[in-house]
C-alpha cells in the first residue's frame, strides 16, 4: 500500500518553498498514484527558461520503491530519451532510498539537465552527438527547450490571435489555450486532435 | 520546544496532531511523521521501528536511508527515545500508536508493545528497561486487548492526563541519563539493544566484544556513530551542564591524548571480516530475533513452539548464548520452546534473488513469503545434500543453479 499520508506531506511541503525552488508536483485526478511534476530548466544551461513536467507514478511500495519518472515534455539531453521521455538516474533505481521525497528526486532530475553523463546514456544518438559534436548537441539541446519546453513568450491575447488566424473559432481556441495551461504548441495538438 | 496547548479532549478520529509543534529532528525521515517506537542504528540515524523493517533489504546488507550506511543488524527499539516522545509529544505519539495499531492488525504483525508504566513508572524501572514489557505469558491478541482499554481508560480519565501532560512538558534530566554513570547522556551512542551511553562510558575492550551492562547482549559489530539529533537535542535542552560535559571532555582528551591510547575507537572491530560471513550460508529474508541481524548469516534454529506468522529464528550465536530476550515482533517465546537447526534453502534464496532482481515487489509480498521461508515443511535432504549448501557470494551470482532451477522459473 503506499503511504499516501506521506504523500500529502511531500505535496504540502513542496508547496511552501515553490517559489525558491520553481519545483512543483500536483496530482493528476483524484488519487495521489499519478501525479505532474515540473521543474525549471536549470541557468547556464542549454535547458534555460524552458519549463519540463514529468508524468509521476508511484510503486505500490512507495516510499520503499522509486517512484516512476517519464519526462512529458520532449528535452534532447544523453541520460534521457527523446522519444519516450525515460531516464537514466541511478536514485530512480537501484540507488533509491525512502528518506528521499519527490521533491529531492526531481531536484536530482534538474540536476541531471545540468551535468549530463553522456557515459551513461539513455539516448544513444544524443550521447553520441554530445560526443562527437558538442555544439550541435548544445543548439539542438536549445532549440528543443525553445520549441517544446517554453510556455511561450507570448502574451495570451497573441496566442489567441495567432491561433484563430489558423482557421479554428475563438471560443475553442480559449477554452483549449486554458485547458492546456497556456501552452499554445499543446492547445494547438490538442485543437488539431478534437 | 514550545508547543501550544491540546484542547482538553482527545479524538481517535483526530487526523492531525498539528497543535503540538513537532521539532523536524523527531520527524522519521521515512514516514515524515512524529517517530515511533524509535529505532537508532549504528550511524546514529534515527527511523521508526516498521520504517526500518520495511527499508530493510532481506537478501543482503541493508543500508541507512538517509546516508547509506550498511549495517546488517536491526536495532532494537531505543526505549528512552520511546520515553522521551511520549512524554514530550503525548497527544501525537497516542495517535501515532493507534494507527500503528490499525496497520500491525491488519498485517498480523506486531511490534513490540511496551507497558504505560515502562516510562511513567520509577526510576529502576528506567534503568532496568531491559525487560521487555509485554508479558511473555500473555497471549498476543489479549495484550493488545490490554492497550486498547488502556486507550479508553485513559480517555475517560480526561482531566488527569492533562494535567501530566502539563507537568511531562518539562524534560527532566532523569528521562535523558546515561545507563552507565547514572548523568546526562553527553554524546549519546545508542548500542544495538537499544541502551543509550555518554560516547565517553563505552570501552570496548581490545579483542573482545563490546557488551551492555545492562541487558548483558553483545553488541554485534563497530561501535555506532553518536546519535547527532539526540545529541543536538541535549545540548538544547540543558546548555550550561551540556558546555561544562564538552569542558570535561576536552581536558580528559587532552590528558588521554598524552598517553597517546584513547578509550574507544570507532570501527575497532573488523565486523568478522564481512566478505567472508557472505560467502557462507544465507537465510534469506529470514531475521535472528535476539541481536537482529537480517539476513542470518550461518546457523539458524528455528522456533517449533511459536505459532505467530513472523515466526521466531535465532542466530547462531544467540542460540549458543541462550539470552532470554524477547522477540522483535512481539512472539510469545519461552525458554522451554524447542528449537530446529535449519539449512538455508537455496531453492528459496534463489527464488527470492529472482523476484528481488527481475521483478519490482512490495513488502506486502515480502511479508508473505517470509513465513514461507520458515516454514518447518521439507527440506529435500536429497536435493540439498550434506555439506553442499549452496556457496552464496553477492551481488547475484546463479549461474550453477540457474539451470537446475529453470523449470521453477517458468514456472512462476
Amino acid at each position: 500500500m503506499i503511504d499516501f499520508g506521506r504523500v500529502q506531506k511531500e505535496l504540502q511541503e513542496c508547496s511552501k518553498d515553490i517559489e525558491a525552488s520553481g519545483i512543483k508536483v500536483t496530482p493528476k485526478g483524484d488519487n495521489l498514484t499519478r501525479l505532474l511534476g515540473t521543474i525549471p530548466g536549470p541557468t547556464g544551461t542549454p535547458y534555460e527558461g524552458g519549463t519540463f513536467q514529468i508524468d509521476i507514478t508511484l510503486p505500490d511500495a512507495y516510499p520503499f520503491q522509486p517512484p516512476k519518472m517519464q519526462f512529458a515534455t520532449k528535452v534532447w539531453h544523453p541520460n534521457i530519451s527523446s522519444q519516450s521521455g525515460a531516464i537514466c538516474l541511478d536514485i530512480l533505481k537501484d540507488q533509491w532510498s525512502p528518506a528521499l521525497t519527490l521533491k529531492t528526486a526531481l531536484l536530482s532530475v534538474q540536476a541531471l539537465l545540468s551535468a549530463p553523463e553522456p557515459n551513461d546514456p539513455q539516448d544513444a544518438v544524443v550521447a553520441q552527438q554530445y560526443h562527437k559534436d558538442y555544439q550541435t548537441f548544445v543548439s539542438t539541446a536549445r532549440y528543443w527547450t525553445e520549441a517544446f519546453a517554453k510556455t511561450s513568450s507570448l502574451g495570451v491575447e497573441e496566442k489567441v490571435k495567432q491561433l484563430v488566424e489558423m482557421g479554428f473559432p475563438e471560443p475553442i481556441v480559449r477554452s483549449a489555450l486554458e485547458a492546456v495551461g497556456g501552452d499554445e504548441n499543446l492547445a494547438l495538438e490538442r485543437l488539431c486532435s478534437s | 520546544m514550545e508547543e501550544t496547548e491540546k484542547p482538553v479532549e482527545m479524538e481517535v478520529e483526530v487526523q492531525d496532531a498539528e497543535s503540538e509543534d513537532i521539532a523536524d529532528s523527531f520527524l522519521c525521515c521515512v514516514c515524515l511523521e512524529l517517530l515511533y517506537k524509535p529505532v537508532v542504528l549504528s550511524c546514529g540515524h534515527i527511523s521508526c521501528f516498521w520504517c526500518v523493517h520495511k527499508s530493510m533489504s532481506w537478501a543482503h546488507e541493508s543500508h541507512c536511508p538517509i546516508c547509506r550506511h550498511p549495517y546488517i543488524h536491526f536495532p532494537s527499539i531505543c526505549k528512552m527515545l520511546h520515553c522521551l516522545l511520549i512524554k514530550m509529544y503525548p497527544d501525537a505519539y497516542k495517535m501515532r500508536e493507534i494507527q500503528i495499531l490499525e496497520e500491525e492488525k491488519s498485517t498480523r504483525t506486531f511490534s513490540p508493545q511496551f507497558d504505560a508504566l515502562v516510562c511513567h513508572g520509577t526510576e529502576e524501572a528506567k534503568v532496568d528497561g531491559s525487560s521487555q514489557s509485554c508479558t511473555t505469558s500473555t497471549q498476543c491478541g489479549s495484550s493488545l486487548q490490554a492497550v486498547s482499554s488502556r486507550d479508553v481508560a485513559i480517555q475517560e480519565e480526561n482531566a488527569p492526563q492533562v494535567k501530566l501532560n502539563e507537568n511531562s512538558k518539562q524534560i527532566s534530566r532523569s528521562d535523558v541519563l546515561c545507563v552507565s554513570c547514572k548523568q546526562l547522556l553527553f554524546r549519546p551512542i545508542v548500542l544495538n539493544c537499544g541502551h543509550v551511553y555518554c560516547e565517553s562510558c563505552l570501552i570496548v575492550p581490545a579483542d573482545e566484544k563490546l557488551k551492555c551492562q545492562v541487558c548483558q547482549s553483545l553488541h554485534p559489530g563497530e561501535l555506532p556513530n553518536v546519535c547527532l539529533e539526540l545529541n543536538h537535542f541535549l545540548e538544547e535542552q540543558f546548555p550550561e551542564e551540556y558546555a561544562m560535559k564538552r569542558c570535561a571532555a576536552q581536558l580528559r582528551e587532552k590528558t588521554l591524548h598524552s598517553e597517546s591510547s584513547k578509550a574507544y575507537v570507532h570501527g575497532t572491530h573488523k565486523d568478522e571480516d564481512r566478505k567472508s560471513l557472505w560467502s557462507g550460508k544465507v537465510h534469506i529474508g529470514v531475521g535472528c530475533d535476539y541481536c537482529g541481524m537480517v539476513p542470518i548469516i550461518g546457523d539458524r534454529y528455528r522456533c517449533l513452539d511459536c505459532i505467530e506468522k513472523i515466526g521466531f529464528d535465532l542466530c547462531g550465536d544467540c542460540y549458543n548464548s541462550r539470552s532470554k530476550l524477547p522477540g522483535r515482533f512481539n512472539q510469545q517465546h519461552k525458554p522451554e520452546h524447542i528449537f530446529q537447526l535449519m539449512r538455508p534453502n537455496p531453492e528459496h534464496n534463489f527464488m527470492w534473488r529472482l523476484r528481488t532482481s527481475i521483478l519490482s515487489f512490495s513488502p506486502d509480498a515480502r511479508n508473505e513469503t517470509a513465513p514461507n521461508a520458515s516454514s518447518p515443511g521439507p527440506i529435500p535432504p536429497t536435493e540439498v545434500p550434506e555439506g553442499s549448501e549452496l556457496e552464496l557470494s553477492l551481488p547475484f551470482q546463479f549461474e550453477a543453479d540457474a539451470d537446475e532451477d529453470s523449470s521453477e522459473t517458468e514456472a512462476i
